[in-house]
């Protein structure tokens, strides 16, 4: 009998061991529950900026000591899965208090769950803000990237070509010919250095290029090629306008890199001095110290109009949102408006995170050649938005990327380019909204 | 004896009771740092009373008492995933909550789409072939090893050696290979990878190159497996190599072809890590007018859908699929293999 007890109790324990899973699932949501209370304060973010990362915990450590205030960085990235990541925490109830999105498509999932911020103070001093659907401020920038086409400066100089003109088609080609012309003697292996494959590179071509066809040249605000866009219609003429700058650039570019290259291939063209232009923006000044560039570059609009066009696309690359039912949301918004209006919080994301502020009455100003550059366009108001990364979620990677991957290639024509382009899109758009 | 029934059911009851009430304050999300271990004691209770409760099929539920580890591992990693993706396969879940359920409307869309139905056909034909190819050259390859040759372990591990790299690694460096190395070699030429059809033979090239040694393994445990005996017997009566290879070898040896056939169809058609590496779907392809991705395979359409595209039940529903297809193939090639063992 004694023995029967004792090897049912085994039994029972045994089973109790593994059902301890379950047990343990409990456990952990009472232990997570109990840290955000436990500090009740602890603002925490999840950031998409793996590169900031330093920086960033160098401010928080310095604003705790300001105002007491803790705040806790998590900092996703370097390729990993960020929105599900923040799906998981959201299936886990384990939700920061500010998490990152990128865009329309990352918004739509979020909606339900984000605070208004709109009566932040910083709200006020910015343009590139995250707006919902009814206009209300809910997400913060914490910064403006921009690009258009990156030229070398000094072989510019060289060769007699003047960046300030390059402002439409006709200028451009004038450009590449000049430069074309005296490639040896500038040490150059091809006059552009783009690249369209569409496996790596589609982001490029698809979302940045084409960026330019939906909003280049136009007021922030002024919407209307991509509202058309999203209807699945193109206009016919700026879309020729931009075949016709897109075939410029391919005649132009080193033809390796062009169809095979990846994003190192085509920096590396640039970066050694190789090629006058790059269809890059300024994300790239950090990595042109790696390859011993000491040339003076600078931005040029991708200026593929007949007309003047004189603005670079720029916009905040993501934004974070306040997650609606956390627990501190004043202390979130008090954060907030320390990192964007202090003189600390410029610090930090000017000159420590190497971006360019966002808002208008920073200054603090950047020492990257591009970030330079980019500068002075977002104080002359010279800047057109992102429209490009409203677009369906993956876009270009599924089907505008090998359309112009194929067009680059040369294996069809222009008119086939844009009819492709118009009905690539068109199937995708209505796809997505199913 | 009698007494025994009120105590087994008491701590049943007991049991219940506790595991219910952790229960309810877990889903009431209830402050209370009690409910995890009052789950555990209350599940404790209940195996016990089942344990002790008076019946004549006291071993039975011994059994299944020892089963449940096992039983309750397979459900929590295989059986509830699966179920709940089949069940979300159903609904507009898009990663973090679900509104409705779309019932079928997925499974239409999936094959609707063009480009799941290329996806489809593409790793289809890569199967084959790839299955084709892996196949020979590892045969070859174990022939090579398990005859006469000095250094036949050296080449049996070189052969080895590019199934220990990662995939995505090897992708990589392949992809230097082909677009940097190749484009030198034979110069002028543009690199294999954009053009679609040598793109695809590209991926075969490097999946053949990096699972060939593997499956190699597995025939050279076979061929030397092979009985001495009957080897000396049939070169007593004259058969060359020739004969010995095709009439007593390959026959001895057909389970291990059922191994290496099987293996290499469904790692073939899971195919995933060097796509993606070598050319994420690249180059384009003109078809009619439309042009599309020439080399997504299944597992990278189906991650490019959830993870891409942000459609996550649609993703889902691909997969339910994928496993499908994968299942009656496999379930299908086993069991002609097995018939053929037999008749052997």
């Amino acid at each position: 009998m004694k023995k029967k007890m004792i090897s049912a109790l085994l039994a029972a324990l045994m089973g109790a061991t593994l059902l301890a899973g379950c047990g343990a699932e409990g456990k952990n949501t009472d232990k997570s529950d109990s840290v955000s209370k436990g500090s009740a304060d602890a603002i925490r973010i999840v950031n998409g900026k793996i590169e900031i990362d330093k920086a960033l915990k160098a401010y928080a450590k310095d604003y705790e000591e300001r105002t007491g205030q803790k705040v806790v960085i998590e900092s996703l990235g370097g390729g990993a899965d960020i929105q599900g990541t923040l799906k998981s925490y959201k299936a886990s109830d384990n939700m920061p208090d500010l998490f990152v999105i990128g865009g329309r498509g990352d918004f739509a999932n979020w909606k339900d769950y984000v605070a208004d911020l709109g009566d932040c103070k910083w709200a006020s001093e910015t343009n590139f803000a995250f707006k919902g659907d009814d206009g209300k401020v809910v997400g913060f920038p914490y910064a403006v990237e921009g690009y258009g086409i990156t030229y070398n400066a000094d072989i510019l100089k060289k060769a007699g070509v003047d960046p300030t003109s390059l402002t439409n088609y006709d200028a451009f080609k004038n450009a590449f010919e000049t430069i074309d012309a005296k490639k040896d003697e500038l040490g150059l292996s091809a006059v552009c250095s783009v690249a369209a494959e569409s496996g790596q590179m589609y982001w490029s071509t698809g979302n940045h290029l084409f960026g330019y066809y939906l909003s280049g040249g136009l007021k922030r605000e002024d919407n209307q090629y991509f509202d058309e866009m999203l209807k699945g219609k193109l206009d016919t003429d700026r879309a020729a306008q931009f075949a016709d700058f897109f075939k410029l650039l391919c005649d132009y570019s080193d033809k390796q890199v062009l169809i095979s290259g990846t994003y190192d291939d085509q920096l590396a063209l640039f970066a050694q001095g190789k090629s006058a232009f790059i269809t890059e923006g300024n994300w790239i000044d950090p990595s042109l110290p790696d390859y011993d560039a000491t040339f003076d570059c600078g931005i040029a609009p991708l200026a593929f109009t007949k007309e003047d066009m004189t603005s670079v696309l720029a916009d905040s690359p993501s934004w974070w949102c306040a997650y609606k039912d956390g627990k501190n949301l004043d202390a979130v918004k008090a954060f907030l408006d320390d990192l964007a209006l202090s003189e600390e919080g410029q610090k930090c994301l000017i000159t420590d995170c190497g971006m360019i502020s966002p808002y208008n009455n920073s200054t603090i100003k950047p020492e990257a050649p591009l970030a330079k550059s980019l500068q002075a366009y977002v104080d002359g108001g010279n800047t057109s938005s992102w429209a490009w990364s409203n677009m369906p979620e993956g876009i270009a990677q599924k089907a505008t990327g090998v359309v112009f991957e194929s067009y680059a290639k040369g294996d069809i024509d222009k008119d086939t380019f844009v009819k492709t382009l118009q009905s690539t899109i068109a199937d995708y758009v209505a796809q997505s909204q199913q | 004896m009698n007494k025994k029934k009120p105590a087994a059911i008491g701590l049943l009851a007991v049991g219940i009771a506790a595991a219910v009430a952790a229960l309810y304050m877990d889903i009431t999300k209830a402050d209370n740092n009690f409910r995890g271990p009052l789950l555990i004691i209350g599940l404790t209770l209940l195996i016990m009373g089942i344990y002790f409760f008076p019946t004549r099929k006291h071993r039975k539920i011994i059994n299944a008492l020892f089963l449940l580890p096992l039983v309750f591992t397979f459900a929590v990693t295989v059986l509830i995933p699966f179920a709940s993706g089949i069940f979300y396969s159903l609904t507009d879940w898009n990663g973090i909550d679900y509104t409705k359920f779309v019932g079928f409307s997925n499974y239409i869309t999936m094959f609707k789409s063009m480009d799941y139905l290329y996806s489809l056909l593409i790793t289809v034909i890569f199967t084959v072939i790839n299955m084709i190819f892996v196949n020979i050259f590892a045969f070859s390859l174990a022939l090579l090893c398990t005859s006469k040759l000095k250094l036949k372990g050296f080449y049996q591990a070189a052969y080895f050696l590019p199934n220990l790299i990662g995939g995505i690694v090897l992708g990589y460096v392949w992809q230097f290979i082909f677009n940097k190395v190749l484009t030198v070699a034979i110069a002028g030429s543009d690199s294999m990878l954009t053009d679609p059809n040598l793109a695809f033979v590209a991926i075969l090239i490097v999946s053949t190159w990096q699972y060939a040694g593997y499956i190699m393994m597995i025939y050279v445990t076979g061929l030397t497996g092979v009985p001495k005996d009957i080897l000396e017997a049939s070169n007593v009566d004259g058969a060359g190599a020739a004969t010995t290879l095709f009439k007593i070898k390959m026959p001895m040896i057909a389970n291990t072809f059922t191994v290496c056939i099987f293996l290499t169809l469904v790692n073939s058609f899971k195919q995933f890590d060097l796509n993606l590496a070598i050319t994420n779907g690249a180059p384009a392809r003109v078809l009619g007018d439309k042009i599309i991705q020439s080399t997504e395979f299944l597992a990278l359409n189906i991650y490019n859908t959830a993870i891409g595209k942000n459609k996550y039940a649609l993703g889902q529903t691909k997969a339910v699929v994928f496993f499908v297809i994968l299942a009656i193939i496999s379930l299908t090639q086993v069991s002609i293999s097995k018939k053929r063992e037999v008749e052997m």
